[in-house]
């Protein structure tokens, strides 16, 4: 109006700049150096590090694994999620309220204290393996800690709510008249689901999806307590590279393959939620 | 005869499905719900009966059990969070206000170096800190590693994002005639401002400062690089008392988060009400 608002940008912008500049400058051009052992970095410029890690097995296979569990933890994330939303989405009654609350909640406690929460459900004399042992569905107690499926649990955890919270701001965006439409021409509600709800929401999903799977390959720190040093992500190898091996430069190496795809999915789902946004077709 | 046929199957379908959606809510609310429960046991004679849960006799026993370095973790944690999330909207507010009501070219991009600390996974963002913290020491001589300082800038970082998508979000469904008005009315345009405009996005200023409250309290990649021994946060604390020993008192300190957790979200909806909250931070949620 009267103001300049442009000069409200400069701080925040010098210091974000700043900060975002130095520390990845800092940190990824040690990427093109070579690891001397205990933390040294040589001085000549090299693609040593990007060579070995796309042909060395051990480094495709951390990467194979990332991928595999952030799909899996974002497919199940939807499935678990979708119901959940759909409900609170339709409910008319003071519990939609409650039902969020109890959502908002299990995104604001720290990851670190759900696991010691998953701990004592999943211990082998816990409530969790000896009603399944008693039940006769499994025929030995099931850990979480150390295999895939424990850091797919791991990372639901960190992304079901945010899951959810998201979804339920896409099904608000669909007029609950379309569904009564449907079932007054006589269609199951099965079909409603199908061919009415599913359609319509699936631009909104796969921004979902692309979002959680993102969420999924830069998480740390559920991914690394679930994988008990058995099953290890980009982030973990990251943090065992830096902090054990003391090698800076394979770590940066993998620190940027990992922001590489990272952002390249977030700027696909940036994409699609824009495109979204102006179809009204979320509200985000 | 078919009509109530009909009716037996609504109901079953409508029971599977809350079966369904219950199942969702057990997956999510039952780790917190056991950590609590399991910090009620009373003193045993060894470690693994203080975790049973249900807890076999009911106590507040662990909580006078909590180690002082807890204590100092979680006082560390508080600060730390409070700090962030002050600093997040001093740095926010401004940010959001010049990204909407300016018209600077390459605003896309101003917007994107805003939102890169969402962008950059927290582990990555750690170690360049440390790193660019490692630098300016070997420059300067003051290592800021390890101190107030140092987690506070990686904490400011990874936050501030959280309150400039908030209060832009409110921002831009702000009606600007509002303040023309007052000004029309013999406002100045300041006076304009501090007493239209502010009142108007303090919602999403006050969600904004919840959720970088709550990205710094439960951060562990960031702070795992940051601190120093004997200088840790919370989380990071409980974190590596999970690899090493495992005391029952953890789950008694853990359960105090919890309760501020809830305390938080109460006053929230008190001042701003939930809605608001999830319908200005839908571009992520904390943690």
């Amino acid at each position: 109006m009267w103001v300049r608002w442009w000069i409200l940008l400069i701080p925040p912008l010098v210091v974000g700049f700043t900060l975002v500049a130095a520390s990845q400058f800092i940190f990824l051009r040690v990427s093109f150096f070579q690891d001397l052992g205990l933390g040294r970095i040589g001085d000549e410029v090299v693609i040593e590090n990007y060579v070995r890690f796309l042909t060395d097995g051990f480094y495709l296979k951390i990467l194979w694994v990332t991928v595999k569990t952030s799909a899996l933890a974002a497919l199940s994330t939807l499935i678990l999620g979708f119901p959940v939303a759909y409900l609170i989405a339709r409910m008319r009654s003071s519990w939609s309220m409650i039902l969020l609350a109890g959502i908002v909640v299990s995104t604001f406690v720290t990851i670190v204290i759900k696991v010691y929460g998953l701990i004592v459900i999943f211990s082998a004399d816990g409530l969790f393996n000896q009603t399944m042992l008693k039940l006769g569905l499994f025929d030995r107690p099931f850990s979480v800690f150390g295999n895939e499926t424990g850091v797919v649990i791991g990372l639901m955890h960190f992304t079901l709510g945010f899951g959810v919270l998201l979804l339920y701001s896409i099904i608000q965006t669909i007029p609950s008249s379309l569904e009564s439409a449907a079932q007054i021409h006589g269609a199951s509600r099965w079909r409603v689901y199908y061919r009415v709800i599913f359609p319509l929401s699936l631009p909104g999903v796969t921004a979902m999806l692309l979002m959680v799977f993102n969420m999924c390959m830069g998480a740390f720190t559920s991914a690394a307590l679930l994988g008990g040093g058995r099953v290890f992500t980009l982030p973990v190898m990251i943090q065992r590279i830096v902090m054990m091996d003391i090698k800076y430069s394979m770590g940066a190496t993998i620190a940027a393959v990992l922001l590489f795809s990272v952002i390249v999915i977030n700027v696909l789902s940036i994409y699609l939620l824009r495109r979204l946004r102006a179809a009204h077709l979320v509200m985000v | 005869m078919n009509i109530s046929l009909y009716k037996i199957q609504k109901l079953i379908g409508r029971f599977l499905f809350g079966l369904y959606c219950s199942f969702s809510y057990v997956f999510l609310l039952s780790p917190i719900l056991v950590v609590i429960g399991t910090s009620l046991n009373g003193p045993t004679k060894n470690v693994e009966a203080s975790f049973k849960f249900p807890p076999e006799s009911l106590s507040l026993y662990w909580y006078t059990q909590i180690p002082e370095g807890q204590i100092e973790a979680l006082a560390l944690s508080f600060a730390l969070a409070t700090v962030a999330s002050l600093c997040g909207c001093l740095l926010g507010v401004p940010a959001a206000l010049g990204l909407v009501r300016s018209n600077v070219p390459g605003k896309a991009l101003i917007s994107a170096i805003f939102r890169a600390p969402l962008q950059i996974p927290a582990i990555v963002t750690g170690i360049a800190f440390l790193q660019l913290f490692y630098w300016i020491g070997d420059v300067t001589g003051f290592y800021w590693h390890g101190t107030l300082v140092g987690l506070a800038i990686g904490h400011i970082f990874i936050a501030t994002p959280y309150v400039v998508g908030t209060v832009t979000a409110i921002l831009q469904r702000f009606d600007t005639r509002l303040e023309e008005a007052a000004v029309i009315h013999g406002a100045t345009p300041r006076r304009a401002f501090f007493r239209v405009t502010l009142p108007v996005i303090m919602p999403g200023v006050y969600a904004g400062a919840l959720y970088a409250f709550m990205v710094s309290f439960s951060d562990v990649p960031v702070a795992i690089f940051l601190s120093a021994p004997g200088f840790v946060t919370y989380p990071v604390e409980i974190f590596f008392a999970l690899e090493n020993d495992f005391e029952p008192s953890l789950m008694a300190s853990a359960t105090l988060v919890i309760i501020t957790c809830l305390f938080l979200l109460l006053l929230v909806q008190k001042v701003i009400g939930l809605d608001t909250l999830l319908k200005v931070g839908g571009s992520r949620g904390a943690s």
